[in-house]
Formats: structure tokens, C-alpha cells, sequence
């Protein structure tokens, strides 16, 4: 028996693969890579939490933050942990 | 079993270095009352605050570290006596615990006494002898 191979591709199908794989690059949460890194997620070292939170104070979400589940729970528990000890603003400076 | 516990202190600014060593021998007297023992008591330094607590701007950190044996109401009594006794000097606390796997070194924010205080030092001094030449010149001009 022969496979029969399909040579036609819809538009869709081939705007989905390159959404997929060309575009845009694999996420992959740093945390879960170096796990050094998770030492420094810390409520002290406000310095390396402010690089999670928005002009206005916001915690970044993970979409743009880039970590996973568990290490974004970790992260913005810190943060607001930071926040009660002053060393990281509940809201930014207005405008 | 020994668990390993830190109290992140938020102090007055105005604390003088006689307040600070009473501090720390009261809270080193509470740790012992409960059968623990201090590890550490560091000085961070004065920081400008995100946001204004007790209505000041600046504020200073003491980090204590300390050992509990496994059990005891420590805790829950050294969260009462730093807001009950501690009132006056002692503006916001955290107490919390300290996983043994993870190490015990730890990163800070600078405080205003190490590296930005040289560089306003600097400016203070550029700014002092420039108004200073700017405004005999100005005298000179007007006479």
C-alpha cells in the first residue's frame, strides 16, 4: 500500500506552523534552568525584584516575565513580602 | 531539632548607636528566654523607603538571625514584644524562616551611605563652588 502524501497545505495551516516553530522563540523559564538563579528571588534583594515589576509597581505577569507556574508564585510572593518592609512600592509615581 | 529563623527590622532613621545595641540586647534577651541563640546582627544602613512609613522618608535595617529549637512559642512572642516594646524604634517587621538547603549568603539593596552618598557628596561640592564663583562674578557685574 501507498501513503498518500498530501501536497496542498491550507493558508491557515502554514500561518499556525510558523507561529509555532519559526516566529516566535521556544519560552523557557530561566528558573527552571539555572537553578542558581532561584537563590536571588529573595524579599532582601529588592534590587533584582524591581526588574518584575512595572513602571507603575504592577508585578509583571508571567507572559512577559517569562517564568513558569511555580517560579512565578515565588516571585510575586517575594514581592509582596518586599513590599510590607517599604523596599518596594505598592504603586509607582503617578504621572 | 534546631530551626534557623531571620527578623528583617525597619527601624526610625533618627536611631542613635546606643538605641541600636539596646535593641539588640533586648531582642539577643528574648531569643535566650526561649532557649534559642542569636547567629547574627547586621547593621544594612540607612535607605530612602519606596514609600513613607510613620510619615518619614528614610529608614534603617537590621538584619538578626537566630536558632530555635523546634517547638517552642518563640516566634509568635518575639512578634508581640518587637510591637508592643518595641514600638517606639521599631517600624515594620518580618520575621521568617530560613530553608536550610538554601545558602545562608544574601543580596541587599545599596543604602544610601555606601556608593550614591560619595557621588552626591561630589555633586554638593561641584554645586557649592559653582554658585559660589557664579554669584561674586554677579556682584562684581553690578558694582
Amino acid at each position: 500500500m501507498t501513503k498518500k502524501i498530501k501536497l496542498k497545505i491550507s493558508a491557515r495551516l502554514v500561518k499556525k506552523r510558523t507561529r509555532r516553530a519559526g516566529g516566535n522563540r521556544p519560552k523557557s523559564c530561566r528558573f527552571c534552568s539555572d537553578k542558581e538563579q532561584v537563590y536571588s528571588v529573595d524579599y532582601k534583594n529588592s534590587t533584582f525584584l524591581k526588574g518584575f515589576l512595572t513602571e507603575r509597581g504592577k508585578i509583571l505577569p508571567s507572559r512577559i516575565s517569562g517564568a513558569c507556574a511555580r517560579h512565578q508564585r515565588c516571585i510575586s510572593a517575594e514581592i509582596r513580602k518586599s513590599r510590607v518592609m517599604a523596599l518596594l512600592p505598592y504603586s509607582g509615581p503617578a504621572f | 531539632m534546631v530551626q534557623k529563623y531571620e527578623a528583617l527590622l525597619l527601624t526610625i532613621p533618627e536611631i542613635t548607636g546606643d538605641e541600636a545595641k539596646d535593641l539588640e540586647s533586648k531582642l539577643d534577651k528574648v531569643v535566650k528566654a526561649g532557649s534559642g541563640s542569636t547567629v547574627s546582627f547586621e547593621r544594612w544602613g540607612k535607605y530612602k523607603l519606596a514609600y513613607d512609613v510613620n510619615k518619614s522618608e528614610y529608614g534603617v535595617y537590621y538584619l538578626m538571625r537566630f536558632e530555635v529549637p523546634k517547638g517552642t512559642s518563640l516566634i509568635s512572642d518575639m512578634k508581640t514584644y518587637i510591637s508592643v516594646k518595641l514600638n517606639n524604634i521599631v517600624m515594620r517587621d518580618m520575621i521568617s524562616y530560613l530553608d536550610p538547603k538554601i545558602p545562608s549568603t544574601y543580596q541587599r539593596p545599596r543604602s544610601l551611605e555606601e556608593a550614591p552618598a560619595r557621588e552626591e557628596g561630589f555633586q554638593r561640592e561641584n554645586r557649592g563652588s559653582g554658585y559660589f564663583s557664579s554669584d561674586s562674578r554677579h556682584d562684581i557685574d553690578e558694582d
